[in-house]
């Protein structure tokens, strides 16, 4: 009797344990630059049923680089929420989604430098997702937006926040997003003891 | 950088989890449910229901703006005006193409590249911009969405010509 009722625990609690939860986002604040204003709207109804507790938006790189400084700084009014993710479109007048991702990654706070960048792009070619990865992009979405795609790559900035690589060149997350086998000559790996890890940033 | 290091890596913490509670800290893989996904995509429908109008809203904005610059060859704002073109181009095809108006998005997805380009002269522009122009509203009037077909062909085939015509 007494070990069929640890049997029923175990099971019961397995069950538990395997149930997730679908994500809670009441806690974040996500930046929406966009400059059309149906796109705008329609993003950000989209991440209010998402769930999202705040969502700002701004129509251009600039507007948005305004925000960030009063928002990202270290000593603000504690109203202020800091940006969590930002969502931006790629071609904007004053101010495109390249100057912005730019100017995000040399910034020299460590608040808007690591900030997760969503890069939204009109252009069906994969010129903008190398362009936008290149720079520091944490995830690339092609229009049209779908529900399905947006929860993606929300999700993915979420689930996986890789880690941040600091090069002559680069600065941004590791654009090396699986760790899957290769069998030919290393190219691209810089030897150990000329890479310095930073934990816990 | 110091010159001993080639490279920093940053290993970052998951600050967007943390946000998210500790209920979430096992959780390997997230998702948001999929009635909010749903309702997301209705957002989307309900936009493309009023999209008509809006494309119809931003081709009259589009010819207002041609015109201007084609009259005035000599303005010092027509630069300016081709950005706005060049941005409301992108617009009609980001709306053409998320409510399924593929041959408008083509046209104003070629127009939106034809007009980047700076080393125009305006007689290859009042050809090339009007044919653009001239497809998009026939393609609106009839309601016209695949950007295969018949239809579809004769338009590309009216604008190509337009665009060879000085290239």
């Amino acid at each position: 009797m007494q070990n069929s009722l640890i049997t029923i625990n175990r099971y019961l609690l397995s069950i538990f344990k395997k149930k997730d939860l679908p994500y809670d986002l009441s806690n974040f604040t996500i930046l929406v630059v966009e400059d059309s204003e149906h796109m705008q709207n329609l993003m950000a109804s989209m991440l209010k049923v998402f769930g999202v507790g705040e969502i700002l938006a701004c129509a251009n790189g600039i507007e948005a680089m305004d925000l960030l400084r009063v928002l990202q700084a270290s000593k603000k009014s504690k109203y202020l929420t800091s940006v969590d993710i930002v969502l931006m479109d790629w071609l904007m007048p004053r101010g495109n989604g390249e100057q912005l991702l730019a100017w995000i990654r040399k910034s020299e706070k460590d608040a808007i430098r690591f900030l997760p960048v969503i890069v939204v792009s009109g252009y069906t070619t994969e010129y903008i997702a190398t362009k936008s990865r290149d720079m520091g992009a944490n995830e690339t979405l092609v229009k049209p937006i779908s529900g399905t795609n947006l929860a993606r790559r929300i999700c993915s900035v979420i689930d996986h926040p890789r880690p941040f690589i600091k090069s002559l060149d680069y600065f941004g997350p590791d654009r090396r997003r699986q760790n899957v086998g290769y069998k030919g000559r290393e190219r691209r790996a810089t030897p150990a003891e000329e890479v310095k890890v930073k934990n816990n940033v | 950088m110091s010159d001993r290091f080639k490279v920093e890596m940053y290993k970052i913490a998951n600050r967007l989890k943390a946000r998210m509670g500790a209920r979430y800290k096992d959780q390997e893989e997230g998702f948001l449910a999929p009635d909010v996904i749903e309702e997301a995509d209705k957002l989307i429908a309900q936009l493309c229901e009023i999209s008509p109008d809006v494309i119809g809203k931003h081709l009259d904005n589009l010819s207002a703006l041609w015109e201007s610059m084609r009259d005035t060859p000599n303005s010092p704002e027509r630069t300016e005006t081709a950005e706005k073109i060049f941005t409301l181009s992108h617009e009609i095809k980001d709306m053409g193409s998320l409510c399924h108006y593929e041959l408008i998005a083509y046209f104003a997805e070629s127009l939106r590249d034809y007009i980047a380009r700076t080393d125009l002269n305006l007689k290859a522009q009042v050809v090339t911009i009007q044919a653009h122009l001239d497809a998009m509203q026939i393609c609106h009037r009839k309601g016209f969405r695949t950007d295969a077909g018949p239809e579809a062909e004769e338009l590309k085939k009216m604008v190509k010509m337009a665009i060879d015509k000085y290239h």
